[in-house]
């Protein structure tokens, strides 16, 4: 037999019947302008986000990947990925993940009744925006070598150092962070979990002009001088990395999440290329492009289907094994190849015309179609943020080779 | 070597399959002359035969074993563990299902001989080669002869008991074909049409007809093939087997399986080679240390592995569309993709292993040599990827 899908008619029923659901609340109470705002791929800011999110938690819904107990929805894997999906169909925003699917999981886990009382309500309702201070000028895809340090000083670690790429630090509430608190042999080692106002002194935020334009979205977090009370140190000092571990191994099913707007962001694409190629002189770079877009919906379908194939395992208690690196590969470069097909359909026209000289912000008065301009600059951080394509490579290897 | 590659459809059929193909090509690698691995591989036919493998798909009511798109399935992707030199997907799968399209609206002479050739596949006494000369169909077999032949035809021949239904002209070139055929199956057009009826027909001719002649090669994977020329030679009615837009939707149909089938096999075949490529570079030393530990190298084979994952779950699902409850043909437009998927990581996956294995890659002794050709000749087979690219574009039109 071939590899089933592990549910019976029945399961299957009531999966299509919660897709319908869910579709149909999207449809009603996401409102008109965000829809439109997603579906023009403008740049969002926390305002977007934060009324979508209380609108779902209204529902019950804000907290897709959360146990019941802790005001989430209970969903198992495979609804939570319908959930993703029909968001993504339905062009809604998606939620503030720092806060729901990083800090949120740690703080259940991991969290004292204190920490868990404050902080997680205010997630849930979108009251509080997080970001993750994790990476460093000297601590990229070497994470672990990261400098910033935590010294102890009574109830509080008095915090010196750089964060950078940190997403959102500009518009966040509070920023959880791996910092060292001591100098080990092992690197891994020394490293605690801090929970940091960002509103505390001697934090400054500043803004990564990136190529893409989409600017503010990253930042380098200055840190001088901060006093974070050691209520806010999650679990004990010196082990934070396994914290973060924890983490991560949670959203190793991030790769399928990033997926569920796969087929939407290519139909836009075949869109702007029948548009942009319309004319009869223009068929066959048309048709050469469209070739290009087939053959990312080949890639699409085939990763949609591993990733299929990842829940079952997971809701099954098999292990992952390979398949995320391998659907975080493959997503990066399908999703890349929308993007280059749309660029090589549209960026003659539009690469000259990136940014207005007057006016405000990268999308008032832009001719149409400049989003795919930003968004195959943007793209570009695919296959280097959260585990670079090379790192996903050696992940792989490791495992093929066994060594 | 901690990676082994999972079949799709596991079982016993697979395990024999891969057991007996493996046995094959060890055979046939060892000889040097085409006529040589011809002679084993006619044989060697014969024994597939005796297992019933070409009876797989063929009725009960004929003496075959009613099987189904998933037993094909096992049988071909237990031949792409070691690149199997005969058709299989061909002669078990397209041949019994053009043969069923008699029944749909043949005359009483087309369905009797449509029993009497199932019968025949089914105790391994026949073994028909089918043409797809449609140019609906795409691929290696519907191309015109560059040679200053026409592209194989019918014409209406005088039609009374005893004479000509049609006569057929012209050429077909590379034809993959089990060893000594003794029947062709060939689906045509029919010029001039004269209506629907007669825009197409699947006529069963014996390998001796008089006006047929037929010049043999080796494929790039070591699978006969057979250019065919054909000089008006005269079909009675009792050996037409169907005609019109039945015709054309059974080809089409037939087409879409077998593009399914290859599909399944090569992505075995990927499977095995990527086995292969780990253990060689996990064994063989250079300067000092085994190739496995150079990052370039380690880099390559995760790309290979990753483009073989995207392209075996797509297989697979467009597999399990194919043979769910209630489903009648191949998703077309799945099976499009997946060919024409395959198209591209099978070019990566073949070159990639040849480089990986260094100068050996470029020995004909090397198994995995012989899968990467395997690999690169499935692209051609039921629809290339050109054909499958333009059915898309056209669609989406």
């Amino acid at each position: 037999m071939t590899e089933a899908r592990a549910t019976t008619a029945g399961e299957a029923a009531e999966y299509e019947a919660f897709r319908a659901e869910v579709r149909d609340f999207a449809l009603s109470h996401c409102p008109p302008e965000l829809r439109a705002m997603v579906a023009a791929y403008r740049k969002l800011e926390r305002r977007e986000l934060e009324t979508w999110q209380r609108i779902l938690y209204r529902r019950g819904w804000g907290a897709p990947n959360w146990p019941k107990e802790y005001g989430g929805t209970g969903w198992d894997l495979r609804r939570r990925v319908i959930f993703e999906e029909v968001m993504a169909e339905c062009d809604c925003p998606p939620q503030p993940h720092q806060g729901l699917r990083h800090i949120g999981p740690v703080l259940i886990e991991f969290g004292t009744p204190e920490q868990k009382a404050r902080f997680l309500p205010r997630i849930l309702s979108g009251d509080d925006y997080w970001c993750q201070g994790y990476s460093e000028p000297g601590a990229g895809s070497d994470l672990a070598s990261l400098k910033t340090r935590a010294v102890r000083d009574g109830d509080f670690y008095v915090v010196d150092g750089q964060k950078i790429w940190t997403s959102g630090a500009h518009e966040a509430d509070m920023m959880f962070a791996l910092v060292r608190t001591s100098t080990e042999a092992r690197k891994q080692d020394g490293i605690t979990m801090l929970l940091i106002p960002m509103d505390s002194p001697g934090i400054r935020v500043r803004p990564i002009r990136t190529i893409d334009a989409w600017h503010p979205h990253v930042n380098e977090v200055f840190l001088d001088g901060v006093r974070v009370p050691v209520a806010n140190r999650i679990g004990e000092e010196g082990k934070g990395w396994r914290y973060a571990k924890f983490l991560l191994d949670r959203e190793r099913l991030g790769p399928v999440h990033a997926l569920a707007p796969g087929l939407r962001f290519l139909e836009r694409a075949r869109d702007l290329v029948a548009r942009e190629l319309s004319g009869v002189a223009d068929t066959r770079k048309r048709e050469l492009l469209e070739l290009r877009l087939l053959m990312a919906e080949a890639e699409i379908l085939g990763l949609r289907e591993l990733g299929e194939e990842a829940i079952d395992d997971l809701m099954h208690g098999r292990p992952l094994g390979t398949a995320p690196s391998v659907l975080k590969l493959g997503w990066s470069e399908a999703s890349q190849g929308i993007t280059e097909a749309a660029f090589d359909a549209a960026g003659g026209r539009l690469a000259a015309r990136f940014l207005p000289v007057e006016g405000s912000g990268p999308n008032a008065g832009a001719p149409e179609g400049i989003e795919w301009i930003h968004n195959f600059l943007y793209f570009r951080a695919r296959s280097i943020f959260g585990g670079s394509s090379e790192i996903q490579k050696n992940l792989i290897a490791r495992d093929l080779f066994g060594a | 070597m901690s990676f082994a590659a999972k079949p799709l459809v596991a079982g016993d059929l697979f395990e024999a399959s891969a057991r007996l193909s493996t046995e094959i090509d060890q055979e046939v690698a060892r000889l040097a002359e085409p006529a040589e691995r011809i002679a084993v591989l006619r044989r060697r036919w014969d024994e597939i035969a005796a297992l019933g493998w070409p009876a797989t798909v063929v009725p009960e009511e004929f003496g075959g074993a009613g099987g189904g798109l998933l037993d094909l399935a096992a049988l071909v992707e237990g031949a792409g563990r070691a690149a199997l030199p005969l058709p299989l997907a061909s002669v078990c799968g397209a041949v019994p299902a053009l043969l069923g399209a008699a029944f749909v609206n043949a005359g009483e002479g087309g369905a009797a001989l449509a029993r009497e050739a199932l019968t025949g596949v089914a105790e391994g006494r026949l073994r028909i080669c089918p043409v797809l000369a449609l140019a609906t169909q795409g691929g290696a077999e519907g191309r015109a002869d560059r040679e200053g032949r026409p592209p194989l035809a019918a014409r209406p021949g005088s039609g009374d008991d005893g004479a000509a239904a049609l006569v057929l002209d012209g050429a077909v070139l590379g034809v993959e074909a089990p060893p000594e055929p003794t029947h062709y199956l060939l689906a045509c057009p029919v010029h001039p049409a004269v209506g629907q009826e007669q825009s197409a027909a699947l006529v069963l001719l014996p390998a001796d007809a008089p006006g047929l002649a037929a010049r043999w090669h080796e494929r790039i994977d070591g699978r006969p093939a057979v250019d065919l020329d054909l000089r008006s030679v005269p079909v009675p009615v009792g050996q037409v087997l169907a005609r019109g837009e039945a015709v054309r939707e059974r080809v089409a149909s037939v087409s879409d399986a077998g593009a399914l089938l290859v599909c399944v096999e090569a992505v075995s075949a990927m499977g095995a080679l990527l086995e292969q490529t780990i253990a060689y570079l996990s064994t063989r030393v250079q300067f000092g240390v085994p190739l496995a530990s150079f990052q370039a190298l380690r880099h390559r084979v995760a790309e290979m592995y990753v483009a073989y994952r995207s392209l075996r779950a797509l297989v697979g699902r467009t597999l399990r569309r194919a043979t769910e409850d209630g489903a009648t043909a191949p998703p077309w437009r799945e099976v499009a993709l997946a060919k024409l998927r395959l198209g591209g990581v099978g070019r990566f996956m073949a070159e990639a292993a040849i480089q990986l294995h260094g100068g050996m890659g470029m020995t004909q002794e090397l198994a995995a040599a012989r899968l990467a050709k395997r690999i690169l000749m499935a692209e051609f087979e039921y629809g290339d990827t050109d054909h499958q690219a333009r059915r898309l574009l056209a669609a989406a039109r």
